[in-house]
C-alpha cells in the first residue's frame, strides 16, 4: 500500500465533507479511514429527519445524509478503508493503522485529518450509583446499534427513562418508540429543555414524564435486569419503575487514540486543540467536526469538515 | 443410574477450579461444579487482582502460610499457562507521625518474618521517586515483590487446565440436595440431575455456608464484605504505575491505587459489611469514599476520566483465618472463608488440600501426563495480536477491530468463544477477552459483540 497524499480519520459528516471538498480543489489520492464496517458515521443509525442542516440544501434523515456524503466522493480517487483503526499518531505526520485489508502498519501521508468525532457518557462515566444489571443500560448509541443492526433487547424491556433532554435524546426516543418500547420518562439536571422546545412539547403530547433539575440517585436491579431507577428532583427522592435506562449526551470527543502521541488537547473542552485553519500542534495533522469540540449538529460537522478541506488544499499547495 | 465420580469439587471460583486442576493430576473421576452460568462468576470477579508475596496477612495463620507458598507457585505456574504478571511493586505510606510508628513496626516484623527484599524509604526518597502521591510522606513501606496479575484469565486457565486433564466442569449445576450413600454423597440440583461422588469438597466461596448448611453442618457464619472500586481511563497510568496504599488502621487495611495488567489505575476496595450477599450495588457512600482516598494519596487523579465502578463482595466469616476442616469420615472437606486473598492463595490453598486428601482419602500419585495450556496474554504490557505480524499473517480477522477502545478484533473474541470451556454470558466473555472493559464499556461495540455471542451460541446449540 502506497502512502496516500491525504489520510482522512473516520468517515463520518466532517471527514467525508472534507474529502468531497478535497477532491473539488483538485486534490487526489485521499484515503479515508473507518474502524466501523461501513462509511457515513453516526447519522448512519439515526433514522429520523433533522440531519444536514445547513450544508444539504434540505435537512435529511440521517441514514441518507450519510449515503449522499458516501456517494459525493466515490470514484473521485478516494479511498475508503472500513473496520481499519488507527492506533497511534506521531510527528511526520506517521500513522500506525490495522484493518484486515491493510494489515498492520504505519504510514505517512503529506497530511491528516482527524475526524474522529463523539461518543457519549455512559452509566461508568457518569458515576451513577446502584446496581450494575447485565442487561438494560444503555446509551442511545448503542440503543440506535441494536435497532439498526436487528440486535434483539432483552425479552423483559417495555419501558424506559431517558436520562438527558438533548437533541440526541429526543433521537433516542424516536428510535425507541419505533422500536415498540414505551418512554416512561425524561429526566435532566438542568432547568430547562435543551433541544428545541417544541419538541419538548411533542414528547409530552405521547405521554412522556419530563422531570427538569432532576438527576438519578441510583439503578436498581432485579435477576440482572433494570427494575427501576431512583431519582432525585424537585418533588423529592423517587424511585420510577422501569426495564431500561438510556443515558444520552454527555459529549466527549473521541480522542484516546492519540491522547498519548503528541497532538495536543484542548483542556477546556475535551477535543482537539487547532487553530483557524483547523491545524492541530503537529505540522500536517488538521482535525475538523466533533473531535474538536463536541454537541454540534451533523450539518454544522460538515461544513467544518468543508473548510478543513479548503484548508488542507491550501496547505499542499503551499508544501508543493 | 446417576453419574459417578470420585470426587466432586462444588464450587469454580479461583479457589475451587485451582483445587479442580490439581486433581487433574491424579487417575480420579473428578467434577467441578458451578452454581452460575459461568466459572469466577462471584467474589473472583471483584478483587484488586494483587497477587501479593503474603507478608499483610496474620502471621502464624494458616492464611499467611498458603499465600506465602500461592504466590511461590504462582511465580512458576502462571508463565506456563500464558498468564501475564507485573512487577509493579507496592508501597504503604505514612504522612503522620503515628502512622509513621506504625510503619517502622510493620517493616521490622515483616522482616522479622522473613521478607527481606520489603524496606523502609525515606520520605524524601519516596517523593524523589514518586512525585505523584500528596507531598508530606514522613516515610514508606517498600515491598518491591508485590505484582499485578490477570485475574479474569487466572480463574479461566485453571478450568482450562483441569478440563484439558480430564475433570468434568458442569454448569450451571446448584447443589441443591446432599445425601449421604454408601461410597460418599448423592448430590442434586433443582432440575432433577444427580451424581455421586466418594468425597465432596465445598469450595462454594460467598455461598459454602448455604452448602454446609445441607449437610448440617455450621462451623462459621457468613460476614459478606462488600468492595466497591473506580476504574480509571489508560491515561491516569501516567501519572501513578505502583501499587500504593496508606498506612492500615486497627479497623481497616485502607483503600489501595493500584494499575491494573490491562493499563488502567484502580482505586478501592471500600470495606463494609453487608446483609445482603448479593448487593454488589455502588453507593454514594463508597464512592465518596474512594474520591477521599484518591484526593488523600495522589491528587492528580483527581480529574482523570472514569470507565467504570462497581464493587466486589468478599466471602468472609465470623473467623479471621481460613476455615479449611477435613471430615473424611464424613467424606467430606470444607474450603470456605477465604475472605480476600482468594486469588494469591489459591494454588497454596490447591496443594494443602491435596495434602489432606492423598493418601488420606485416596492413596494415589500424580500419574497422568499433564496436557499443557496456554490462555491468550491479555495484559496491555505484551505485544497485542493487531500488531502481531505473525498473527495477522495467519489470520487478519486479528486486525478487524470490534472493540475499539480496548483494541479487542474479532478473531480475539471468535478464539474466545471458541474455547472448550466457552463463556456463558456476555460478561463472562467480556472477562475473557477484555472487550467492552474500556472507556466507552461496549456501548459501542456492545451490539456487534452481543451478535457474535448469540451466532456462537446458536451453533452450539445446533
Amino acid at each position: 500500500m502506497r502512502d496516500p497524499k491525504v489520510l482522512i480519520v473516520g468517515a463520518g459528516p466532517a471527514g467525508l465533507a472534507a474529502a468531497a471538498e478535497l477532491t473539488k480543489r483538485g486534490v487526489s489520492d485521499i484515503l479515508i479511514i473507518d474502524r466501523d464496517d461501513a462509511p457515513g458515521g453516526l447519522p448512519r443509525f439515526c433514522a429520523h429527519p433533522g440531519f444536514g442542516i445547513g450544508y444539504s440544501a434540505i435537512p435529511r434523515f440521517g441514514p441518507e445524509f450519510s449515503a449522499r456524503l458516501v456517494r459525493a466522493v466515490e470514484d473521485k480517487n478516494v479511498r475508503i478503508l472500513c473496520s481499519t483503526t488507527m492506533t497511534a499518531l506521531d510527528n511526520g505526520p506517521a500513522v500506525s493503522i490495522t484493518g484486515p485489508e491493510c494489515g498492520y502498519r504505519i504510514i505517512k501521508p503529506r497530511t491528516v485529518i482527524l475526524a474522529t468525532g463523539i461518543r457519549e457518557a455512559n452509566r461508568g462515566n457518569r458515576m451513577v450509583p446502584g446496581d450494575r444489571p447485565e442487561a438494560g443500560v444503555l446509551t442511545t448509541g448503542l440503543l440506535q446499534q441494536m435497532v439498526a443492526r436487528s440486535v434483539p433487547f432483552p425479552a423483559a424491556m417495555k419501558s424506559i427513562v431517558v436520562v438527558g433532554t438533548e437533541h440526541v435524546s429526543f433521537s433516542a426516543i424516536w428510535t425507541a418508540h419505533h422500536a415498540g418500547l414505551k418512554v416512561r420518562m425524561m429526566v435532566d439536571d438542568g432547568p430547562r429543555i435543551s433541544s428545541f422546545r417544541p419538541v419538548g412539547w411533542l414528547a409530552k403530547a405521547i405521554g412522556i414524564d419530563i422531570r427538569l433539575r432532576t438527576h438519578v440517585a441510583a439503578i436498581k436491579a432485579r435477576d440482572n435486569r433494570v427494575s427501576g431507577i431512583v431519582v432525585d428532583g424537585p418533588r423529592g427522592t423517587e424511585t420510577i419503575a422501569c426495564d431500561g435506562v438510556v443515558f444520552t449526551a454527555g459529549w466527549i470527543p473521541e480522542v484516546a487514540a492519540v491522547a498519548t502521541g503528541p497532538v495536543k488537547v484542548d483542556g477546556q473542552t475535551g477535543g482537539l486543540a487547532v487553530n483557524r485553519a483547523g491545524l492541530t500542534n503537529v505540522p500536517g495533522v488538521f482535525a475538523a467536526g466533533n473531535v474538536l469540540s463536541p454537541l454540534k449538529a451533523s450539518g454544522s460537522c460538515a461544513i467544518q469538515g468543508r473548510r478543513v478541506g479548503l484548508s488542507v488544499a491550501k496547505y499542499l499547495g503551499s508544501q508543493s | 443410574m446417576s453419574a459417578q465420580f470420585d470426587i466432586a469439587v462444588i464450587g469454580a471460583g479461583v479457589v475451587g477450579s485451582a483445587i479442580a486442576r490439581d486433581l487433574s493430576r491424579y487417575d480420579l473421576k473428578v467434577v467441578l461444579l458451578e452454581a452460575n452460568t459461568d466459572l469466577g462468576d462471584e467474589s473472583s470477579k471483584g478483587n484488586s487482582a494483587l497477587m501479593t508475596e503474603g507478608h499483610d496477612t496474620p502471621a502464624g495463620s494458616l492464611e499467611r502460610d498458603l499465600v506465602v507458598r500461592g504466590y511461590q507457585r504462582y511465580m512458576t505456574e502462571a508463565p506456563q499457562l500464558g498468564l501475564p504478571m507485573r512487577k509493579t511493586g507496592a508501597i504503604m505510606l505514612a504522612w503522620t507521625d503515628e502512622q509513621r510508628a506504625t510503619v517502622e513496626k510493620l517493616v521490622e516484623e515483616v522482616h522479622s518474618e522473613g521478607f527481606h527484599n520489603v524496606h523502609l524509604l525515606e520520605g524524601y526518597e519516596v517523593a524523589r521517586r514518586w512525585p505523584q502521591f500528596r507531598p508530606g510522606v514522613l516515610c514508606a513501606q517498600w515491598m518491591p515483590d508485590e505484582i499485578i496479575a490477570d485475574p479474569f484469565s487466572t480463574p479461566y486457565a485453571y478450568v482450562l487446565d483441569a478440563v484439558t486433564n480430564g475433570v468434568a466442569f458442569w454448569r450451571p449445576w446448584r447443589v441443591s440436595r446432599a445425601e449421604r450413600n454408601a461410597r460418599g454423597w448423592r448430590l442434586s440440583n433443582n432440575r432433577g440431575d444427580v451424581l455421586d461422588a466418594g468425597l465432596v469438597i465445598n469450595a462454594g466461596g460467598i455461598r459454602a455456608d448455604m452448602v454446609e448448611s445441607l449437610v448440617g453442618h455450621s462451623d462459621f457464619v457468613m460476614r459478606p464484605r462488600r468492595g466497591q472500586y473506580i476504574l480509571l481511563d489508560k491515561p491516569a497510568r501516567a501519572i501513578h504505575d505502583i501499587i500504593a496504599y496508606p498506612t492500615p488502621t486497627p479497623a481497616s487495611r485502607g483503600i489501595l491505587i493500584s494499575p491494573t495488567i490491562f493499563g488502567n489505575v484502580l482505586v478501592g476496595p471500600t470495606a463494609e459489611e453487608v446483609e445482603d450477599r448479593d448487593d454488589r450495588g455502588v453507593t454514594e457512600a463508597g464512592l465518596r469514599a474512594l474520591r477521599q482516598a484518591i484526593d488523600d494519596m495522589v491528587p492528580s487523579l483527581r480529574g482523570m476520566p472514569v470507565n467504570t465502578i462497581y464493587a466486589g463482595m468478599r466471602p468472609a466469616t465470623n473467623h479471621s483465618d481460613y476455615q479449611i476442616i477435613p471430615r473424611f469420615d464424613e467424606r467430606w472437606l470444607t474450603v470456605a472463608g477465604i475472605r480476600s486473598t482468594g486469588f494469591s492463595g489459591a494454588l497454596g490453598i490447591a496443594e494443602h488440600v491435596m495434602s489432606l486428601v492423598f493418601p488420606n482419602v485416596f492413596d494415589k500419585q500424580p500419574v497422568n501426563p499433564v496436557r499443557g495450556v496456554r490462555v491468550p496474554d491479555l495484559s496491555e504490557t505484551s505485544i497485542r495480536p493487531w500488531a502481531d505480524p505473525e498473527k495477522i499473517g495467519a489470520d487478519p480477522a486479528y486486525t478487524d477491530m470490534l472493540c475499539h477502545c480496548e483494541r479487542i478484533s474479532v478473531g480475539e473474541v471468535r478464539d474466545a468463544l471458541n474455547s472448550p470451556v466457552p463463556p456463558a454470558s456476555i460478561k463472562a466473555l467480556k472477562r475473557r477477552t477484555r472487550a467492552m472493559f474500556g472507556r466507552c464499556q461496549g456501548f459501542y461495540c456492545g451490539a456487534r459483540v452481543q451478535a457474535m455471542f448469540d451466532e456462537a451460541k446458536v451453533k452450539r446449540d445446533a
